[in-house]
């Protein structure tokens, strides 16, 4: 019976022209090395998708420029999903079967990012830092991730804001769905290791512009602290009802993505005060040696973007990728790339805390630091917080 | 003639199969071919009985959970009974929105549906204990009479035989009483009331086959994807189903393939702008809604006529 299948699987396979590519490594020649993409040129997350892409082309035409590595040019090929899962299967499979790809850099999305995993880990074809937070991706030999889990992010702030503030009294406004129960479930859990409860849950229907009952609730319970587990639409509609009912005893904090410019630019300037963890340096104005650099080759090779925090994501973590891609010598194979990325101890880049790969160990970073809006900008209010053995700790910026 | 026709058509529709599989990989042949059988049974509903839906996204996103959640909870009965509970679930859907929308006409139809189409992904994820909510669900291989079918040759054999069997039995209804008293309804409710054909039943009955359709091709989206979350069911896939029904031509199967497979093979094509996809993608529809107002099977019609003079 066995042997039937086989039979006929071989059978189908010789027919339909399905063969194994038999070179020494698949999208690695003498001089080149294809790379490719699935990203969101079009849909909801259009714009930190062709931002991503900017930041990842200006630092490879860098690199390019000054004779590629180990002396082959990078060569790629990007294809839009539109956010959508089975587009976004049919890219991977475009890339890896048709185009033959070396590897995956940097693909965006929930949806998009689970439905190709199981293929590229099959096929054995690296994924490189998709964006994304869900610690699901943890533990996966062909893939590398990057930012703190969304979890890890919770469990800091709420930490943070217990230990260091002395905070008794914390709420959540929560988008009523799965990735803002993720949030809520986190804080609750988290709350009870310290012996506290929730002191207010409100939840925001996903797509909503009237978020005033929520905030009176918020304000009516007198909390120390309240949770934004939203996205930049109804979360800047927050900031602006509180503002109006003039709220100042509880400190509002932006969960997760919500950390960021285009969230306050929405607010319109009532976001004075607000607390969020931030996981980058300040992409504009901070002017340590490495956020400078990444300035100029943004500006010298993408001219047209103006940077922030998606586009230094591309930047950065196509940095570490050529790292790894060094590492891995000349004879470059997809095995050697991931061996050589799991040797990075302590690589110092100026960017993020050192970063420090090792077999089962595929994250990045998992830290962030907390910040408060002060003038419009995201101001540093903490040093590198992170969870060590079960325990918060801080390290200087 | 007609013999010889048909062979060519056979021989051309392959051929198009093969280029798009040496071109775009054998997973994009999949997903046209599941597309194939959403849009043929669009049209029984849009072309045949002229009610336009704009939420048939919802039934394939009906049809492709319940095939997951019967793969995952009773494998047992393999991918034939998990097809059928997926159209058969579709299809009853169907019915409960083409009761109500037997008061409704034109636009107002495709009001409805619309607001379906997006009813259907905010249920999915208010349900997460069973559909894994925003985050999805993996979807098991389906087995075939105990055959488990993992890789896309195996699923392409069976999108392949759904589909041919799919636009078999739609040629075949479409030439008998049904597809007569369908279009019957499209040109005229009162004309059909005197011919004594019931326009509610089949009014129903046309939003229940529609919906039986698509509900099966979600369950063979559902294999052949792997993984499914309510992103894959927009309300832009719906629209994209509407446009591939009016490019091949309302009414005509033949239409319906060629639309379906015109539209996916130019998105994938389109996939490598970073900038003008969307507009691209809208200018040559409406280019060929200009070039040939009756769709592609009409175009061909009368380049046949002017061939044979």
């Amino acid at each position: 019976m066995r042997r039937t299948t086989w039979w006929l699987a071989t059978l189908a396979a010789v027919l339909l022209g399905v063969a194994a590519p038999a070179a020494a490594e698949v999208g690695v020649t003498a001089d080149r090395i294809l790379i490719g993409t699935s990203q969101s040129f079009s849909g909801p997350l259009v714009f930190p998708g062709t931002e991503e892409i900017a930041g990842i082309e200006a630092y490879l035409e860098y690199v390019n420029q000054n004779g590629g590595i180990h002396g082959r040019k990078i060569e790629w090929k990007w294809y839009d999903d539109g956010y959508k899962p089975q587009d976004a299967v049919a890219n991977m499979k475009r890339l890896v079967e048709q185009d033959q790809v070396f590897c995956i850099l940097i693909n965006q999305g929930t949806s998009p990012v689970m439905a190709v995993v199981p293929y590229l880990e099959q096929k054995k074809v690296p994924l490189m830092f998709p964006f994304q937070g869900s610690s699901r991706l943890h533990g996966k030999k062909y893939v590398f991730t990057s930012f703190t889990y969304y979890d890890t992010q919770t469990q800091i702030v709420t930490r943070w804001l217990v230990e260091k503030k002395g905070f008794k009294r914390i709420g959540i406004i929560y988008q009523d769905d799965a990735y803002g129960k993720f949030f809520l479930n986190t804080l609750k859990k988290e709350l009870e290791a310290k012996g506290l409860k929730i002191a207010a849950a409100e939840s925001v229907k996903r797509g909503a512009t009237d978020v005033a009952p929520q905030v009176a609730k918020i304000a009516q319970a007198g909390l120390d602290a309240c949770l934004l587990a939203l996205v930049p639409g109804p979360g800047a509609q927050v900031l602006k009802e509180a503002a109006k009912i003039g709220l100042k005893k509880t400190k509002l904090i932006s969960s997760g993505p919500l950390t960021d410019e285009k969230f306050l630019i929405l607010s319109g300037g009532v976001g004075e005060g607000v607390w969020g963890l931030s996981l980058w340096p300040d992409p504009v104005r901070d002017d340590s040696p490495a956020m400078q650099e990444y300035r100029k080759i943004l500006k010298k090779y993408r001219p047209g973007h103006e940077p922030n925090r998606y586009n230094l994501y591309g930047y950065f973590y196509t940095k570490l990728f050529c790292e790894g891609l060094k590492r891995a010598g000349k004879d470059l194979t997809r095995e050697k790339l991931i061996q050589a990325l799991e040797s990075i101890q302590n690589w110092e880049n100026g960017i993020i805390p050192p970063v420090s790969f090792g077999p089962g160990d595929h994250q990045a970073q998992d830290q962030g630091f907390m910040v408060e809006v002060q003038g419009g900008r995201f101001v540093p209010i903490s040093g590198w917080l992170g969870i060590r053995d079960g325990k918060l700790v801080e390290s200087p910026l | 003639m007609r013999a010889f026709q048909r062979i060519a058509m056979w021989t051309g529709a392959a051929a198009v199969l093969w280029g798009v599989k040496a071109s775009l990989g054998l997973f994009v042949v999949n997903l046209l071919l599941v597309y194939v059988i959403v849009a043929v049974g669009l049209n029984l509903l849009m072309g045949f009985t002229g009610q336009i839906s704009a939420g048939h996204a919802g039934f394939l996103a009906v049809g492709a959970y319940v095939a997951a959640l019967v793969g995952m909870h009773a494998p047992q009965v393999g991918a034939v009974g998990a097809l059928i509970a997926a159209g058969a679930a579709a299809a009853l859907l169907g019915v409960a929105i083409g009761l109500p929308a037997l008061r409704l006409a034109g636009f107002y139809i495709a009001m409805a549906t619309l607001a379906f189409g997006v009813v259907v992904t905010e249920a999915i994820l208010q349900m997460d204990v069973w559909t894994g909510g925003a985050d999805g669900m993996y979807v098991l291989a389906p087995s075939l009479f105990g055959f488990p079918l993992d890789s896309d040759t195996q699923k392409f054999w069976l999108v392949l035989g759904t589909a041919v069997l799919a636009v078999w039995t739609a040629q075949n209804l479409a030439g008998s009483k049904v597809g007569r008293a369908f279009l019957a309804l499209r040109e005229s409710d009162v004309a059909t009331e005197t011919l004594g054909i019931s326009t509610a039943a089949y009014r129903t009955l046309a939003f229940a086959l529609s919906a039986f359709y698509t509900g099966v091709a979600g369950g063979l989206f559902a294999y052949v994807v792997s993984y499914i979350s309510p992103d894959a069911f927009s309300i832009e896939l719906s629209i994209d189903f509407v446009a591939m029904v009016i490019l091949g031509g309302m009414g005509s199967i033949g239409g319906s393939i060629v639309g379906a497979a015109l539209l996916t093979v130019l998105n994938q094509y389109l996939a490598v702008l970073q900038d003008f996809k969307a507009l691209i993608f809208g200018l040559a529809v409406v280019v060929c809604m200009i070039l040939m107002p009756g769709g592609v099977s009409a175009a061909w019609k009368a380049a046949l006529e002017r061939f044979r003079g």
